[in-house]
């Protein structure tokens, strides 16, 4: 049986749940307003599949509290085993959508690997980093990046995801700077970096599926054709600019419901917010991210191991790079990468899987002041 | 490091949300109403006009028109020619009408149906149709100087059309219907056809077709430059029936002339001549001066007025004053207005509306003129009162004789009896104004018995009487004005006759205006027989009983 521990209600990150909470009812209003039948004949019901999956993810995150996060440390290597095995499987059993292999049908569901891998990758990457000792020498980085990060990466582009594969990378980096490395390591990682950057970087754009290449190149240039690559782009940016100071008010938004912008209960849901909910409403919701991601921070310092820390900044960092990529690419700041808003976008995988993260957050957060277990 | 990032972050997110939500909200919201708003054109149908009887003298008819987009179209194209050939215009004559780009342009309004179907036969990249509403006067000719017509794009340009346009046009303009990528359209239970409302009229199909034909006739037969006939109900002040020469078709009105199109009977002048004698006459009655039987003696043929003799056509030689009229002498007539004096000829003209308009319910009425007493001439006593040196319409003169045969009260003409929403409910109704007595009922009821007798044995109007009523009427003729000399021309006379019946219990007041009839140019010769041939067949047709029909005749019939 799970033992309750009094501390642990006492302690118990209530702060993070409710805003997370708070969010999560946002963006299910908000998938409503987005995908909400305008003719008879449509009827969508995101909205719905999207509250029970939260139930389920309430669960998960309670699961994820019930238990010291140590343990995740020693499972560290099975599960990024299953996930490794699982980001492979899409290649065999996967299906595909929208011009991506990365979902697998487990009966009605379908399930979406590379949401858990982040998480699993997360856990091992901080498992690697707190149990070296001393300074990350030059054998040990070079291991971790190829065994722990490359292969992943790659295998990620092929699927193809762009999002999670920068991602990763990115997260990969954070962690290692953080954890305190070498200056002649960076050094030699950099020109590394740079000497393999044509070749790489040729292999990533003959890599690149043909809409991929389209967003880089609308990112860049998204006045070419407005109907055309730059589409996306052009109409997320009218979606939010027609929120104005206070918004068109709930359900009276058009861009998402008369289907101009795609994806719009998606990753595009922040403009269907701030279309109908205007500035005021966006840097509103703008501000319960930068506490969730503000409060990481503070668990990530105030943890009561290098594991803990490692793995509360990268659940952490994952946030803030999901949230302002994301936004970032709906405001047509960013490239279209195609990565979901945290708590807010449809979409069953993402939410346990954050949810779940935000679950090791809090389990974190909550055992800062226990010295054994 | 970490919280720079964050920081980093959420300020360009900060700063991005305002140039996109507050600098830039303007154009990106206009950006996506263009996208998600579509206009479309309301059809709008203009009401129908219907006579009193309820028959349609004006409608609409659905037809397709044709348009092109000239950013689709193939300029060049073989099919253009087709095009052309199809609607009957040269090739370069529609490649005119074609711009280099654009989204839409008319290439022809209003097809008959069988050259759309044609044009959609040949089925040409570029172009459309749409659905116009085509005012048609199913009538034609009939009553088209009452009815008015409209413009290519169903605008108001003249008669009842012009003077109800507010009533009669459907606010058309656009709505906007929302609609999503795939361009469904979103909204629904919006109205896109909108209807004017209906007009009854005052008009009577069936006497505005005798009229028409009567005139028509007169015409040829008198190689008349034009002419005007009104026919009004005596005591309400409807217009059963108005017609005048020249005239149009309404439905191709574009090809006529504008006077053509004109409505003569209310935005001419003309010197009414004798038919202006009742002007006199009536004065002299109310105010006493004469009595029926009053002497005058007119054997010398003639009168000098200011040096200025004015002569009768036949020497009389003692009239009374009834046969003044009955005789229309211009002799007797100045005599009466001499005694009259001018400052009370001037009154009673006033009284029976000369030289003010009617107030007509239809566009473009004149008031004509009689100079106030301060300006007449030296000659001008032995003018006016035979009707010289007074402008008049001829609706004014149905009026004042209308004036006689309702008993004195001077009626509003209208054509327009009642306006019909769509949806049934009246909206307007035209309104008896109070009945205003210019003259008393027994200088009316004297004046009535004076005005048979013109008709009689020995009077000017024999032509006119009627078999079975009776018809109390005046003949006029007079000298036109020649526009180049300005001075009275010895060809050129306007002959008319005014009148009504039956005489005891009017039905209809009628008056022929012939202009510059060939031949003869007396209104009992010319004008009297029109009237005649009006009025038997509006009698008729409107069943009234003939006076000399006894009861027992009828009883005979009734079973």
């Amino acid at each position: 049986m799970i033992h309750i521990d009094r501390r642990l209600i006492k302690n118990f990150d209530w702060v993070t749940l409710s805003i997370v909470i708070v969010i999560v009812f946002i963006g299910i209003l908000t998938i409503y307003s987005a995908t909400r039948p305008v003719l008879e004949e449509d009827g969508y019901s995101f909205y719905i599949r999207q509250a029970i999956w939260l139930i389920f993810g309430i669960a998960g995150l309670f699961l994820m509290v019930s238990f010291d996060y140590i343990r995740l440390s020693r499972l560290s290597i099975y599960l990024y085993i299953i996930g490794f095995i699982s980001l492979i499987s899409v290649f065999i059993f996967g299906r595909e959508g929208m011009g991506a292999q990365r979902w697998i049908s487990l009966g009605p569901l379908s399930f979406q690997p590379s949401e858990f891998f982040k998480l699993f990758y997360v856990i091992m990457l901080s498992h690697q980093l707190s149990s070296a000792n001393g300074a990350l020498r030059t054998i040990h980085f070079f291991r971790l990046f190829f065994l722990v990060v490359f292969i992943p990466f790659v295998l990620l582009l092929k699927q193809p995801d762009l999002g999670t594969a920068l991602i990763i990378l990115t997260i990969f980096l954070s962690l290692t700077l953080a954890r305190g490395i070498q200056r002649k390591i960076l050094i030699l990682f950099i020109i590394i970096g740079i000497i393999s950057l044509p070749f790489i970087g040729t292999i990533f754009w003959e890599g690149l599926k043909d809409y991929q290449k389209n967003r880089i190149i609308a990112f860049m240039e998204p006045g070419v054709d407005p109907t055309g690559i730059g589409y996306h782009i052009n109409q997320s940016k009218i979606t939010v600019g027609s929120g104005k100071l206070f918004g068109k008010g709930y359900l009276k938004g058009t861009q998402g419901p008369f289907r101009f912008l795609p994806e719009k209960h998606t990753d595009f849901i922040f403009a269907v917010f701030s279309e109908e909910w205007g500035f005021l409403g966006s840097i509103s919701l703008l501000s319960l991210y930068m506490l969730i991601i503000l409060r990481g921070l503070k668990t990530a310092i105030d943890a009561r191991d290098d594991f803990g820390r490692y793995l509360a900044l990268g659940i952490t960092f994952m946030f803030l790079i999901y949230c302002i990529v994301n936004i970032g690419m709906t405001l047509g700041i960013m490239p279209v990468v195609g990565i979901p808003l945290p708590f807010m976008s449809y979409g069953g995988t993402a939410l346990l899987s954050n949810l779940i993260s935000l679950g090791i957050l809090i389990n974190i957060r909550t055992r800062r002041f226990e010295l054994f277990h | 490091m970490l919280n720079t990032v964050i920081i980093f972050g959420f300020f360009a997110v900060f700063l991005r949300l305002i140039d996109l939500m507050i600098f830039n909200h303007k154009l990106l919201s206009e950006k996506g109403q263009q996208q998600y708003l579509k206009a479309e054109e309301i059809q709008s149908r203009r009401g129908i006009i219907f006579d009193r009887m309820g028959r349609e003298l004006a409608l609409n008819v659905e037809m397709e028109s044709l348009y092109c987009e000239p950013d689709i179209i193939n300029r060049d194209s073989e099919s253009i020619k087709k095009l052309a050939f199809a609607i009957e215009k040269e090739p370069k004559e529609v490649f005119a009408k074609i711009p280099r780009n654009g989204k839409f342009v008319w290439i022809e309004r209003k097809l008959e149906p069988s050259l759309s179907d044609k044009i959609k036969r040949l089925n040409i990249k570029g172009t459309g149709f749409m659905n116009e509403a085509k005012r048609v006067y199913p009538k034609g000719r009939l009553a088209s100087h009452i009815l008015g017509f409209v413009g290519i794009d169903n605008q108001a340009l003249e008669g009842i059309e012009l003077q109800y346009d507010k009533y009669l046009r459907a606010k058309g303009g656009k709505v906007f219907l929302d609609r999503d990528a795939g361009g469904r359209i979103l909204s629904s239970g919006i109205e896109k056809e909108v209807k004017g409302n209906n007009i009854i009229l005052t008009i009577d199909e069936g006497l505005q077709g005798i009229i028409e034909k009567e005139i028509d006739k007169a015409m040829l037969k008198w190689r008349a430059s034009a002419a005007s006939v009104i026919m009004m109900d005596p005591f309400t002040g409807e217009i059963l029936a108005l017609a005048n020469r020249p005239s149009f078709d309404p439905n191709t009105a574009g090809r006529y002339r504008d006077f053509e199109k004109k409505n003569r009977s209310i935005t001419d002048l003309y010197e009414p001549g004798s038919t202006f004698k009742i002007i006199v006459g009536v004065g002299a009655l109310e105010e006493k001066i004469v009595r029926p039987d009053t002497i005058f003696d007119v054997s010398k043929g003639g009168i000098e007025v200011g040096g200025k003799v004015i002569r009768d056509v036949h020497k009389h030689g003692v009239l009374t004053f009834k046969e003044v009229i009955q005789k229309s002498s211009n002799v007797g007539s100045i005599m009466i207005g001499l005694k009259l004096g001018k400052d009370k000829i001037y009154k009673y003209a006033k009284l029976l509306g000369i030289g003010e308009k009617t107030h007509i319910d239809l566009p473009g009425e004149v008031s004509g003129w009689i100079h106030p007493p301060e300006r007449w001439s030296a000659t001008s006593l032995g003018a006016i009162p035979i009707g010289q040196e007074v402008a008049v319409t001829p609706l004014q003169i149905l009026r004042a004789y209308s004036a006689i045969a309702n008993g004195g009260f001077l009626v509003r003409p209208h054509v327009v009896s009642e306006i019909i929403s769509p949806e049934g409910e009246v909206i307007y109704s035209f309104n008896k104004m109070e009945e205003r007595y210019v003259i008393s009922q027994s200088t009316a009821e004297t004046f009535r018995e004076i005005l048979k007798s013109v008709v009689w044995e020995g009077g000017t109007g024999r032509c006119a009487s009627v078999d079975g009523n009776e018809v109390a009427g005046k003949t006029g003729t007079a000298q036109m004005i020649d526009p180049i000399t300005k001075r009275y021309s010895k060809q050129k006379y306007v002959s008319s006759f005014v009148g009504f019946v039956p005489a005891d219990n009017p039905r209809l007041a009628l008056i022929v205006v012939i202009y510059e009839p060939k031949g003869q140019i007396y209104g009992g010769v010319v004008a009297a027989p029109i009237f005649r041939d009006i009025a038997d067949q509006s009698l008729s047709y409107l069943n009234i009983p003939r006076e000399d029909d006894t009861g027992e005749t009828l009883l005979v019939v009734s079973r």
